[in-house]
Parts: structure tokens; sequence; C-alpha cells
């Protein structure tokens, strides 16, 4: 039994242990009252989380720059794409995508090293045997081109996922289950699969329990299941051949196995093989008491749970009213004791009762400041997490919508093109008509007809506005001759 | 560097290769990634190669494509294998080609653009003759074709 005013943040781990061990069944959702921050969330995960983390990002660190970037290059003209590479982005030397793609200035763009090494060997452009001058001048190829490269889809050498090609390298730093990580064992110079690093260092060499061979701890599976020779053997009930480290898992559910009925637990003392257990279901004496006992059971272990929930709540409650009465005695004795010791007439006491008192409440308070300061940074970090991502997304989706709008524009371009001179020819083929028109005219009906005929070559020759204005009246022809004349 | 470029440009070209192979080509062998053999026809009825397919043998350094293949017409009995009748086409199938040399090759370039040049430089000839001094240059020559200094007289044919 604690001291009846011992705040609740001096047990905290005890008490949500107790609570998360004892209560499976039980979501706890409420937090008994006063409990502090750090007891909500599962402390043992928060410790473990906590007294690691420093040491993950070292790692991080570590092995970003050095270790995993040499034993892990990614050899980009080797990448598998999940679909067909437009053409477009196809780098006409190495024909696969453009691997930091660059453009001379003739505007062809080549892999930045594709060039380099064509240039070596011939100072032209591969394309067009436009001079190209040592030291090119090769600009970086435009955003929307190492965008489109960014997004293209490619396999994981390593699990087979497909991931925009920018974020491989991210991929296989940080997720990527299947890629090879430095073992967890500073000591061990190996690598095993992220998958396994929880496991600890697997590069001890173990026997085969199977074949006797000497393989390592983490080959081991492997071989048991590939390639050792022992690996197989006949099941002694059905006879078909299984893994020998697979054994367990089909005597689960191996048919000719014999089981004990489903209710065996209640008093049915029936036994068959596993396949026949169907027909005893049917027949079994238990088959209607057994789901009745266990729909039971499962209540009682509701309650159980529910009950001991309870009883900790209260034990809680109890230290908390505690701690209250012993906060209010506190105060009223301070103001006791400094009229006492005025007096000179301190109990001894009494003063070794306070002293301990107003340490523990502000060992309290401070408790729930630092948990509560824990809390907002976890917060924090959460938000940053999270806007980290939408801004990915944001930009992932942005991409190929710019792409389109470009795409649109030139083709909007090339339709309005065609649409001016698609007018431009009607203009000019209303105005050859016209021109017909007119000279068939002024040949056939007019009275002055040699007269006329001729002004109107003159004038046509003379000035070309009058050639594209529409058909002239004779009366205007005329005026025309005579202020001329 | 240059030798996984080689095999790896040589595996993109041969998978594209054995995908969709263009009229009048096929791929003989291709066992690895520094000799390959392919057949090729005319397409057109030019009557000085009507009914004949020649060989052609291509030879990769680890240079390529930075440097061109070697390319000659090889000649077969069985099934006969002409050399082909060309005034840039020695009889021992040395092609005088700009495409295959040094100066005239660019990395762009690949297997099946020079089966298409070679298909239209033979396409477009019209005389049944030999270079000049090709008995001289084959009884002499011991030299590889891509050393051997051409004079391109007339990049017409
Ligand atoms: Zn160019
Ligand atoms: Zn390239
Ligand atoms: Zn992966
Ligand atoms: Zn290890
Ligand atoms: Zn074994
Ligand atoms: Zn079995
Ligand atoms: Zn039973």
């Amino acid at each position: 039994m604690p001291p009846p005013n011992t705040p609740v943040a001096h047990t905290p781990r005890s008490l949500s242990v107790d609570f998360t061990e004892s209560l499976p069944f039980h979501n706890i959702t409420v937090p008994p009252p006063n409990t502090p921050s750090s007891a909500l969330d599962s402390p043992h995960h928060n410790r473990q989380y906590r007294s690691r983390a420093p040491q993950v990002v070292e790692e991080a660190v570590e092995t970003d720059s050095s270790e995993i970037d040499e034993s892990q290059h990614i050899d980009y003209r080797a990448l598998t794409y999940a679909d067909t590479v437009n053409e477009n982005l196809i780098c006409p030397i190495c024909k696969v995508a453009f691997v930091d793609p660059v453009d001379t200035e003739c505007e062809h763009t080549f892999c930045k090293e594709c060039i380099a090494h064509a240039l070596e060997h011939n100072d032209v452009c591969p394309f067009d045997r436009n001079p190209l001058p040592q030291p090119a001048t090769l600009t970086r190829s435009h955003k929307i081109v190492i965008n489109q490269l960014d997004s293209l889809l490619v396999e994981c050498s390593s699990c087979r996922a497909h991931v925009p090609r920018s974020m491989l390298r991210n991929h296989l730093d940080r997720y990527c289950k299947e890629a090879l990580v430095d073992c967890p064992d500073k000591g061990c110079l190996q690598q095993v699969r992220r998958k396994l690093v929880d496991q600890g260092c697997l590069h001890n060499n173990i026997a085969c329990p199977d074949c006797e061979g000497i393989h390592q701890e983490v080959a081991m599976s492997k071989h048991r299941e590939e390639s050792c020779e022992e690996r197989q053997r006949q099941c002694d009930h059905c006879g078909t051949n299984i893994l020998r480290c697979k054994q367990t898992q089909h005597e689960e559910e191996c048919v000719e196995l014999i089981v004990p009925c489903i209710w065996v637990q209640y008093g049915c003392e029936h036994q068959c093989k596993r396949g026949e257990l169907n027909l005893h279901k049917l027949e079994c004496n238990f088959r209607l008491m057994g789901p009745m006992a266990d729909i039971l059971r499962k209540e009682i272990q509701t309650l159980q749970s529910d009950v001991r929930y309870l009883t900790d709540k209260e034990q809680l409650q109890e230290r908390r009213i505690k701690f209250l009465e012993g906060g209010q005695r506190e105060s009223h004795r301070h103001s006791n004791y400094e009229e006492w010791s005025s007096q000179a007439l301190t109990p001894l006491a009494d003063s070794a009762q306070v002293e301990p008192l107003s340490e523990s409440t502000n060992e309290y308070l401070l408790n729930l400041l630092g948990d509560q300061e824990r809390r907002i940074s976890q917060l924090s970090s959460a938000l940053t997490e999270l806007e980290g991502k939408q801004t990915m997304m944001l930009f992932n989706e942005t991409v190929p919508i710019k792409n389109q709008i470009a795409e649109l524009q030139s083709n909007q371009q090339m339709t309005s093109m065609h649409i001016r001179w698609f007018m431009n020819w009607r203009k000019e083929d209303q105005l050859r008509l016209q021109q017909q028109q007119r000279r068939f005219g002024g040949g056939g009906g007019c009275a002055g007809g040699s007269g006329g005929a001729s002004e109107s070559e003159v004038d046509g020759g003379g000035s070309s506005s009058e050639l594209a204005t529409p058909r002239r009246s004779p009366d205007s022809l005329t005026r025309g001759l005579v202020t001329k004349l | 560097m240059a030798t996984t470029l080689a095999t790896k440009r040589l595996s993109k070209e041969l998978a594209k290769i054995t995908d969709i192979m263009p009229d009048g080509l096929t791929l003989v062998s291709a066992t690895d990634f520094t000799s390959w053999t392919i057949d090729l026809t005319v397409l057109d009825a030019n009557p000085l190669y009507l009914n004949q397919t020649f060989r052609l043998k291509f030879l990769f350094s680890d240079k390529y494509p930075m440097e061109p293949p070697e390319v000659v017409f090889v000649s077969l009995h069985e099934p006969p294998r002409p050399i082909p009748m060309h005034p840039h086409i020695y009889s021992n199938g040395i092609i005088c080609l700009d495409l295959l040399g040094q100066n005239g090759w660019s990395p762009v370039q690949n297997v099946q653009s020079i089966c298409v040049s070679l298909q239209s430089m033979l396409t477009g000839n019209s005389k049944n003759e030999r270079p000049e001094g090709d008995t001289a240059f084959v009884a002499t020559n011991r030299q590889r074709p891509r050393d051997i200094n051409f004079y391109y007289h007339d990049d017409k044919v």
C-alpha cells in the first residue's frame, strides 16, 4: 500500500501495464481519471520508442551517406518500368528512359552521361551532326521532362513493388522490406533484409535440424524450404510429402490425423480423424451445450475484466481523494507552521510530514507538465509528417495536370493555326471568285466596253486596296474615270 | 561502365528486334553481345538482287554504341548467301559506307538502322559492278574494315 498522498504519477507503469495485460478483451478508450498522459498510450511502447529514437536517427544518417549507397547502388539503366515508356522520354543513345537529361545547343536531349561519352568520341551532336565543340554547353532539360521522368513507375528490384522513379532511392533506404541493410549488430559487418532487422543478428552459423548441414541462421528457413536434401518427409497420417519445417502447420490441417472433438473441454471424449469430425459434430452430445458454454465463458471473461477495471479505477479514485485531502491539510498546516515557528513551538513530527508533501506536489505537477510537453511535441511531429505527405501528394497530382495543360495548349495553338490558314484561304478564294466575276462582267455587258475594261485593268495594277474592295458599281467606276481625267 | 552500356544497349535492341523485325530482315543468330548475324533481302524488285538473300555479320566492340560496329557481308554456300554486287561493296564483303566509319557514325544509329540503310543502298543501285581496284584490294587488305580509310567517292549511291 503506497502512502496515502502519493500522486498517481509515481506508479503509472505498473498501473497501466496491469490494465493492458489484464483486459485482453476490453478496449480501454476511457482512461482512469487523473492518469498522466504518459500512461495513456501504453508506456511500454513509449519508453521503447523514446530510448531507441536517437539511435535510429544515427543509423539512418550513417547508412545514408556511405554504406547503403555503395551496396545498394541503383543502376537506373537496368530498371524495369511498369508501363511502356513514351518514345519521347527514351534516350537515343542508351535506349532507356533518360537519366539526368540535358539539352544540347541544337535542342536535342540525351542522358548527361551518354552525351558526355559520345562527345569524347566525336564532338558533334549524335542526332544532327551539329558541331558541339568541347566543352559543350549542356543545359538541364526542362522541368516538365524531369517531372515526367520522376513520375515513371519502376519496379523495385528487391520487393517488386511499383514506385515512382524519383522515390526509389527513398523507398530502398527507408521502407523496402526486402532491401539489404546493415546487420543490427554493430560488430557484424554483414547485411540483412530490412524485415529481419528486428530479430537481431542472424549471421551466426547453426546446424540444420534435418540434414545437420551448417548454414547461417538468416538463410536457414530458405535452406529448409528449398534446398535441404532432407527437407521432405512423408506425413505419418496421410502419407503426402510435406516439408519437415512445415510439419506443425500440416498437422493442424492434416485430414487423417486423429483429433479430439471440439467440445473436449466440456467433456466429450470422442476422437476421430479430422476429416470425419464434421460427421461427429452432427451427432455429438455436446453440440447444443458446447456453443452455449462458449458464450457463457466469454461473458464471464468480459465481466471479470470489467470488475478488474472497476477495482483499479476505484483504487485510483481513492488515492486521488487522499491526495486532495493531503493537499488541503498541507496548506492548512503550512499557515499553522509559520505561526508555530514564530512562537518557537515547532513540533518535529509535523514539519517532517509537511516537507515531503510539498515536494511530491511539485514533482507531480512537473510530471504533468513534462507529459503535456511530450504530447505536444508528438502532435507537432505528426503534423509535420502529415504536411510533408500532403505536399508530396499535391505535387504528384499536379504534375500530370500540368502536362495535360501543356498538351492542350499546343493542340489549341495548332487548331487556331489551322483555322487562321483556312480563313485566309477562304478569303483568297472569295477574292479570286470576285475578280473572275468582275472580269467576266466587264468583258460581256458594259456599254463602253473597251474603255471600261482597260480602266479596270489599270486600276487593278495601280492599287491593291481596290482589288480587295467588293465589286464596284459602274457609277463609282465612271466617277473614278472622270476624276482621273 | 562502357562494357555494361554496350551490353545493356544491345539487349534493348535485341528485345526490340525479336519483338518485331522489320520487313526483309531475319535475325539468324545473336548468341552473345559481341557478334550477330542477320539475313537481308531487298524489298523492291531490283533485278540485280531478285530472289537473293544476303548475310550480314555484326561485330560489336565494348565501345558500342559510341563506336560503330564492324559490319560485313559474308558468303555461304548452303543456304546460298552471295556477296551483293555493288560499286561500294568489295567481293570479300567489306562495305564502303560512311555510316559505318568513325566519322559517319553516330551513337543514335543502331543495328536496325544500319540494316535499313544497307537495304536502301542496294535498292537504289543499278550498276552491276565491284568498286574500282576490287581485286587488288581484296588480295592485299589485311586491315579490319573500320580501320580502313575509305574515300567516300559519292554519297548518293
Ligand atoms: Zn542536335
Ligand atoms: Zn542515355
Ligand atoms: Zn522494395
Ligand atoms: Zn549479423
Ligand atoms: Zn538441411
Ligand atoms: Zn498428413
Ligand atoms: Zn463430441
